[in-house]
């Protein structure tokens, strides 16, 4: 009997472990969005919980990075973060880039970040559920096509998961991605141990998988 | 950024095999991984690092823990590694590898080269430690 790789794990569908998609579950263009950040000096990535706001802020992060423009990437969970935001605000280089995932956690004091980044020419890209008033918005949201896109990413589950599964997990969660994937992991879960996971194709070398 | 999934075929593949043919080891035995990289004509590799480690697979965040590691820096030796290569190391006595449902522990060797315009590859291939019983769900 050889395990088998759980497709729906965190593992596989946490923020930046697959490539962000757009409703109709095409790649975001990343390298231009962050050219549309630099221009306009701010990004919000706007929408519910788990649409994808992470995973996307995860690749921009990453893309900046690459050009040696990230100042700091900070996830931010509780609103005493925030004075770990505002120290990554004053510390980073006038011109770099400070991804804040979470920035609603920030509450009232989320002008006195957006004001010190102001004042020291730091471009913030920051995650949301509501609006922040920076000059670039991307509204995440979810879609069945997403959906199945983001599925068809995944590592092989090897036909334990049909098109009805993927509508019922959508239909029981329409606008949280993440709790619908954690559903597909319960059904994968259920299946594969019900008679399918002894004898299971060898999958103890899971595909390689690149990094940038 | 890219993934695995998305750029496989201008992606490295890495070949492996264990020591112990159906890749199931006992706590405190020797493991030996020998591997073989295929890359891609304009690849170049600027170290190596080989590894054997644990992680958890489910649905909560991922934790992992490093029992060997190795990184290849010198020129030459790179270009050895990059090709082919063995790495061995005696096993602990835990964490048992654990197929749960909500939770698995997994073992892997894993190879990870990283590129000279900034990019790496991993490439891992999980055996077993131990015999735990996997887990069944219970429907009440």
């Amino acid at each position: 009997m050889t395990p088998r790789s759980n497709p729906f794990a965190t593992r596989y569908t946490r923020p930046g472990a697959i490539l962000p998609l757009d409703g109709e579950g095409q790649p975001v263009d990343i390298a231009r969005l962050a050219e549309d950040t630099l221009r306009m000096r701010g990004l919000s990535i706007e929408g519910p919980h788990g649409t994808g706001k992470s995973t996307l802020l995860a690749a921009v992060a990453a893309a900046f990075e690459l050009r040696g423009h990230l100042g700091a990437n900070v996830r931010l969970r509780q609103f005493r973060d925030a004075v770990t935001a505002i120290v990554a605000v004053g510390r980073a280089a006038p011109g770099s880039v400070v991804c804040l995932d979470g920035w609603n956690v920030l509450g009232p004091l989320a002008w006195l970040v957006r004001t010190l980044a102001w004042l020291r020419g730091v471009i913030l890209v920051v995650t949301s559920h509501w609006t922040t008033g920076l000059p670039l918005v991307v509204p995440t949201s979810v879609t069945l096509p997403l959906l199945a896109a983001i599925v068809e990413r995944l590592p092989d589950h090897g036909g334990s998961i049909n098109a009805a599964d993927l509508a019922d997990a959508l239909r029981h969660h329409p606008t949280n991605l993440r709790e619908a994937l954690l559903e597909l992991y319960d059904s994968f879960e259920t299946r594969i141990r019900g008679g399918a996971l002894a004898g299971a194709p060898d999958q103890s070398a899971p595909p390689n998988r690149g990094r940038s | 950024m890219s993934s695995g999934l998305d750029t496989a075929a201008r992606s490295p593949r890495v070949a492996a095999s264990f020591s112990s043919a159906d890749r199931r080891y006992e706590p405190l035995e020797n493991i030996q991984v020998r591997y073989t990289v295929e890359l891609p004509p304009t690849a170049v590799v600027r170290s190596v690092e080989r590894s054997i480690l644990w992680y958890t697979e489910g649905k909560g965040e991922e934790d992992i823990g490093v029992h060997y590691f190795e990184r290849i820096t010198e020129r030459a030796a790179v270009m050895t590694a990059a090709a082919a290569g063995s790495f061995e190391t005696r096993l602990p006595v835990s964490p048992l590898s654990y197929e749960g449902v909500i939770v698995k522990i997994r073992w892997c060797a894993r190879v990870r080269l990283f590129f000279e315009e900034g990019r790496d590859f991993v490439s891992e291939h999980v055996f077993e430690l131990g015999h735990v019983p996997v887990a069944a769900i219970v429907l009440s």
